[in-house]
């Protein structure tokens, strides 16, 4: 078995460890405070791309000749696109602290060479391999989502460099955030739940035509609101762009209940079953906020309103999810390297030997309930209750996460 | 020719390593014979494009060569027919929690 998604994973819970001290140090007082500045550009880049981009695209390196039954095309570009992506991050990271455009740039133009490198490998793997089904179709959205999104990225730091394009800097902004988000991680995770939640489950014969659905919707969602911000009608389009989302949510839930119904194995795993129940929490967010904005739909826009459905997005529903995953990817990854040539026979362990469903089990619900806490705080606009669910979601992040590496040492 | 019951047996070795059922149990094994210079396995895998494909050939090919000192074990993984939940024996579906 190739070593990048290795590679990817270690690195990316490297990032979720940094993110969270750093957070610890702060006392999470970097949520309350504006986040359009370098200590906000700092822990945000931390934790989409330090942590979940970096584990999210060590996944698709792992589960794609899954998919595709098929190789990826190129191994060595994966490797280039961990050096330059990695390198390019960690500048990037450094360059927010020091507050430094030159670095910034520099590092940044690595990050997205790494992102376009990624991007052509995908492509011309699929094209490839040519199986144009559901699961596929959401991966190759979901990595030209990622490629936009750094792009525009890119065309922000020019701006912020050069200041010539001063109108579309906020329009560019916005779209940068709403493709990375729905389009990057939403595409992903719910295109590949449609391959691993069965395969947990034991589920046979059900429909999947709600996976067409759930597809046309969400890409719809994506595209719209990137239009509303690019022209800067916002307001009712966007609103219109929650509409879409809402129901692609709601679609998602539905079919993730219909492969459930067609389960023969009771038990996938705690990691399982609560991508699941964030999966539920999330919709019931979605249309919570669409109800709430219908009466002003430019209440989608106010900044405690983003800071909360940035956070219930990324901080539960992407982040959940992945740590969910990552308790079975982990495992197995770690599991087929070391053991799976002993398969068969005597004092083999199981890939159930090697990480405790009971230590996942309550892990999660820790995190579930800290993100609880934070959430209200944001809600109700409370900076103590932010700093106490943020500091609990610290520490049990890390313990949860320092479980799952303990892998690497069974 | 007939089923091997004893190699069936000796199949029963391998795991799903993700489920905790032996193949056999699970219906994964569709056809086992011992011919004088080969042993020959059919068998299928409960999805295509299944993560633990590469692991679960090479457990019952590690497994046949130790208990028929042969060394040329067919492993054919066909979709046809399609691995269905009802191919299972009683235990399995009692160890998976079926109902």
């Amino acid at each position: 078995m190739s070593r990048l998604p290795f590679l990817f994973i270690i690195t990316g819970i490297i990032g979720f460890v940094m993110y969270h001290v750093f957070s610890l140090l702060s006392l999470t007082g970097w949520l309350g405070n504006e986040l359009r500045g370098p200590e906000g550009w700092f822990h945000a880049h931390l934790f989409v791309l330090g942590w979940a981009t970096m584990l999210a695209m060590g996944a698709i390196y792992q589960l794609i000749h899954v998919i595709l039954q098929s190789n990826i095309y190129s191994l060595r570009l994966g490797y280039w696109h961990f050096s330059l992506f990695s390198i390019g991050l960690s500048g990037m990271l450094y360059g927010f602290i020091r507050a430094d455009v030159s670095w910034i740039a520099s590092s940044a133009t690595l990050a997205l060479t790494g992102i376009l490198l990624f991007g052509w490998n995908m492509a011309v793997t699929l094209f490839r391999a040519s199986q144009w089904n559901p699961v596929t179709i959401s991966a190759a959205c979901a990595c030209f989502y990622l490629v936009l999104t750094g792009v525009s990225g890119m065309l922000m730091g020019l701006n912020f460099a050069f200041g010539e394009w001063n109108g579309l800097h906020e329009r560019l902004f916005g779209a940068h955030i709403w493709m990375g988000t729905l389009g990057w991680f939403g595409m992903l995770i719910t295109g590949f739940s449609y391959k691993m939640l069965p395969m947990f489950y034991l589920s046979h014969n059900f429909s999947i035509r709600l996976q067409k659905v759930v597809l046309y919707v969400w890409n719809a969602a994506v595209i719209t609101g990137a239009i509303a911000f690019l022209t800067g009608i916002k307001g009712g389009l966007l609103w219109f762009a929650l509409l879409l989302l809402a129901a692609a949510a709601i679609f998602y839930v539905y079919h993730l209940e219909q492969i459930q119904e067609k389960r023969h194995k009771n038990n996938p795993g705690p990691g399982i079953r609560w991508s699941v129940y964030v999966s539920r929490a999330f919709a019931v967010y979605v249309v919570a906020l669409l109800i709430y904005s219908a009466q002003d739909t430019e209440l989608l826009l106010h900044p405690r309103v983003v800071l909360l459905s940035g956070w219930i997005y990324l901080g539960a529903w992407v982040s959940l999810t992945i740590l969910g995953y990552a308790s079975k990817i982990v495992p197995f990854l770690w599991w087929t390297h070391k053991y799976g040539k002993l398969a068969g026979r005597p004092g083999t362990p199981l890939m159930a030997d090697m990480l405790s469903e009971r230590n996942i089990y309550w892990g999660l619900i820790s995190m579930v309930t800290a993100n609880l806490l934070l959430v209200c705080g944001i809600l109700i606009n409370l900076a103590e209750v932010m700093m106490v669910g943020g500091t609990l979601l610290s520490l049990v992040s890390i313990v949860y996460i320092a479980n799952i590496a303990y892998v690497f040492r069974r | 020719m007939e089923q091997t019951t004893p190699l069936l047996e000796c199949l029963k070795e391998v795991y799903d390593p993700e489920l905790g059922v032996n193949i056999v149990d699970l219906g994964l094994v569709y056809e086992v014979r011992e011919e004088p210079e080969r042993v020959y396995v059919r068998m299928t895998l409960t999805t295509p494009g299944c993560p633990l494909h590469d692991t679960i050939v090479g457990a019952v090919r590690w497994v046949l060569q130790e208990n028929t000192n042969k060394t040329d074990i067919e492993v054919q993984v066909v979709w046809e027919p399609h691995w269905t939940p009802e191919l299972m024996s009683s235990e399995a579906k009692e160890m998976l929690g079926y109902f």
